[in-house]
């Protein structure tokens, strides 16, 4: 009886000892959370400076209880051949171990797109730390690391804070949206090309670094999202701003909501038009051996500022302002499409779409996509409809006579 | 002793358990492209007379494991042997299946842990319910069903709610996809994973109601069928064919990317629950059934002596067939193309066809 006791007590031990699972444990004391990984072109050599914004736990709590004078995020870099000997040559400065579990962002110096940024993801998807859905970005006019020690206001996580502002001006203004590594993966891996979002510093880059550029009520210095960087073949060779961004956004279908400035009566661009839904369908056939990009987009959108006096009761004043915004949004994607037939790149997945549905006519055209692509026809229709007009009707303003 | 019976929904969680297993984790059927999900509706049929066929030779022999009645069926000379080719392959392919949990293990979470502890601890499992019996191994089986169902509701409606299905990863199929699809089907897909049902072969004799086992079996199967294809059709149209093809885990990379509402993300351990769960079953299947039909051929009267020595081989076989996991999945092609056909397709079809001839003609003494 007793034996058996004994043997019982020894299986039970054994087994806490091997299911505990703490084979592998790293505890959280024991770990530097990484929440923004910036890369870096070195100049002449091939490799990577590779910048690491670690979370200082100290310092970034919320709680009003640590008053300690850090700033919330410490910046360690490495230089290797590889991302991950420079994510493991950093273990010479920082004094835990890196821990990529929550990395939110991957910054992308512009020197290192522009020379190709082809090979940086195959570690996003092999790790199993590395998340294929951080977000993108390239530092437009600097290097990434320097957009890494920007201290941000609101937010004390500046990693959390640009992947915010990203958030926050996709949702109501359109020009960008997130980029993830998984979509940058298949915008490498498919026949067509791809953007990613740009950022860009405004103020005196060193001066952002210290926590002292926050202690008055205009940051000295901030960063800005700025516009779509062009990829093609996986090197940057370009910049879409303002309405040829937005116009690019609407032809892919990733416009969330926006504002149109649309012409009254009265004076230009004085009535403020916020679309809240736009859908996008793109068919994309070749006609005479050139392709035909047909893209039909509806879209609707709320009355929210007149400049001027419009009899907002009258169905055709209404029909007017109606075919405003559709020729605005047509406007602004013309330009975005010829801006990128300019470059000759197909950044609108326009070859995956051909290639989808007609893969015949894909096979006589994809030895010189960009340059059929760069031919290419755009077939746009755009509706719009305005659903509502606020809280008014007719605007207090009085009518020209 | 009192012979150990299990009933209709046991048997019919059971094979659900079992063809969900490894294939609904790992990438099946490669050579299809984004119609895979299609290419495994088309192989159910084949799968489904596969079933009848062991269903029948299940209702000529009630009380015979496989190496029972192929001794009966071809004699005692060309059965013995035919019979212990079984052995070899149900043990091996309890290892690859051992192997491929193992693996995402540690590719996924445990890196520094030795892949002969985490599969220990597995077939240290395995051994304790296979010597509990079938029928407490058919219980568990009963409630683990809900389970894994209720799983993997939970994780395809989360991937769905979270926005990252395009169709367009999907449609459209073009004519000659559908070729490519029918070839994958047949032999590979219906081999793996419905051809491995050879091993209830061994388990049918427990079987309590006879004249269920027609339909009990193919709605599991048709059951199972749907939730993989499904499940596959989810993984292929949230990842794109290029990735899909790529990854080692398509499951586990999908679940990965789930993110709503910046709220519900990292659900990765409800793919590892479901691998870990489906990879228990199968292997103790595989396990059970090398045990039964060993204690049949060498007469072992005690066939619970046999779990242990069997579970050892498995555990060995399951780290050193393959250095690492690459070579596990060429391996993996070249059984699933030229050895498990044998053992799930013709054997059993030969058996079924002499046997017709034998009763037909009375040569049975």
């Amino acid at each position: 009886m007793k034996a058996k006791l004994a043997l019982l007590l020894a299986a039970v031990l054994g087994c806490s000892l091997v299911l505990s699972g703490c084979w592998n444990s790293r505890e959280l004391n024991e770990l530097a959370i990484v929440s923004g990984i910036g890369l870096d072109a070195l100049d002449g050599k091939p490799g990577y400076r590779v910048t690491f914004q670690i979370i200082n736990p100290s310092s970034s709590a919320q709680t009003t209880g640590s008053a300690s004078n850090q700033p919330p995020i410490i910046i360690v870099s490495a230089t290797d051949r590889t991302i991950f000997g420079a994510l493991r040559k950093a273990s010479r400065r920082a004094t835990r171990q890196l821990f990529f579990a929550h990395t939110q962002l991957v910054l992308i110096g512009e020197s290192l797109a522009q020379k190709g940024i082809t090979s940086l993801f195959d570690i996003f998807e092999r790790s199993h730390e590395l998340r294929l859905n951080s977000a993108v970005l390239v530092s437009k006019g600097t290097d990434a690391a320097s957009v890494l020690k920007l201290l941000t206001t609101l937010e004390s996580m500046p990693s959390m804070g640009l992947l915010k502002k990203m958030q926050n001006t996709s949702k109501v203004w359109g020009e960008n949206r997130i980029i993830t590594v998984f979509e940058v993966v298949n915008g490498i891996t498919g026949e067509s090309d791809f953007t990613i979002n740009g950022v860009e510093i405004v103020g005196d880059a060193a001066e952002g670094e210290k926590k002292s550029s926050l202690e008055q009520s205009e940051p000295m210095v901030g960063s800005l999202m700025s516009g779509l960087g062009v990829f093609k073949e996986g090197r940057l060779i370009g910049w879409l701003n303002g309405p040829e961004s937005r116009g690019t956004q609407w032809v892919l279908d990733k416009l969330n909501e926006t504002n149109v400035n649309i012409v009254s009566p009265d004076m230009e661009e004085d009535i403020a038009v916020n679309i809240f839904y736009s859908k996008t369908r793109v068919k994309v056939d070749l006609q005479d051996g050139k392709p035909v990009f047909h893209v039909h987009i509806s879209e609707e959108g709320i009355i929210n500022e007149t400049g001027g006096f419009v009899d907002l009761g009258k169905e055709d004043e209404l029909q007017a302002l109606e075919k405003g915004i559709a020729d605005k949004t047509a406007a602004e994607v013309r330009q975005a499409v010829k801006a990128a037939q300019d470059m000759k790149t197909d950044i609108f997945n326009f070859g995956n779409e051909l290639k989808r549905i007609h893969p015949q006519d894909w096979e006589t055209v994809k030895e010189d996509w960009s340059g059929a692509f760069a031919e290419g026809e755009l077939d746009l229709k755009v509706d719009a409809y305005i659903r509502s007009t606020g809280m008014r009707l007719k605007p207090y303003i009085p009518a020209k006579k | 002793m009192r012979k150990e019976v299990i009933g209709p929904f046991q048997l019919f969680a059971m094979i659900v358990l079992f063809e969900l297993g490894t294939a609904v984790v790992v990438p099946i059927g490669l050579e299809s492209g984004h119609a895979v999900w299609i290419s495994i509706l088309m192989a159910l049929p084949g799968g489904i007379l596969l079933y009848l066929v062991y269903a029948y030779l299940y209702r000529q022999f009630p009380d015979l494991v496989i190496s029972g009645y192929t001794r009966k069926i071809l004699g005692k000379w060309i059965g013995w042997p035919l019979s212990l080719l079984y052995l070899p392959v149900l043990t091996y392919n309890g290892s690859r299946n051992l192997r491929e949990a193992g693996d995402l293990l540690i590719s996924s979470s445990y890196d520094r842990t030795p892949i002969f502890i985490i599969n220990c601890i597995m077939v240290i499992a395995v051994m304790y319910i296979l010597y509990q019996g079938i029928e407490v191994f058919s219980r568990t089986a009963e409630i683990y069903f809900w389970v894994i169902v209720l799983m993997g509701l939970i994780a395809n409606f989360v991937v769905i709610i979270a926005g990252l299905v395009q169709f367009k990863n999907l449609f459209p199929i073009h004519p000659g996809e559908w070729v490519e699809a029918l070839k994958s089907a047949y032999p590979n897909i219906w081999i793996f994973p419905y051809g491995e049902l050879v091993c209830f072969t061994a388990i049918l004799p427990h079987f309590n109601s006879k004249h269920k086992i027609g339909r009990t079996g193919v709605g599991a199967m048709a059951l199972s069928a749907f939730l993989l294809s499904f499940t596959h059709a989810v993984e292929m149209s949230v990842l794109g064919e290029d990735i899909y093809s790529r990854t080692t885990f398509p499951m586990f990379t999908t679940i990965t990317l789930v993110n709503v509402a910046n709220f519900l993300q990292r659900l990765d351990a409800l793919v590892i629950l479901t691998l870990i769960i489906g990879v228990f079953f199968k292997m103790s299947i595989y396990c059970y059934a090398a045990v039964s039909i060993a204690a049949d051929l060498f007469h072992v009267k005690e066939p619970r002596r046999l779990v242990i020595p069997v579970g050892s081989v498995v555990l060995y076989s399951s780290f050193v067939s393959a250095e690492n996991f690459p070579l596990h999945m060429n391996d993996g092609k070249v059984f699933l193309e030229n050895i498990l056909p044998i053992l799930c397709a013709v054997i059993p079809v030969l058996l079924f066809i002499v046997h017709r001839i034998r009763r037909r003609f009375g040569w049975y003494k």
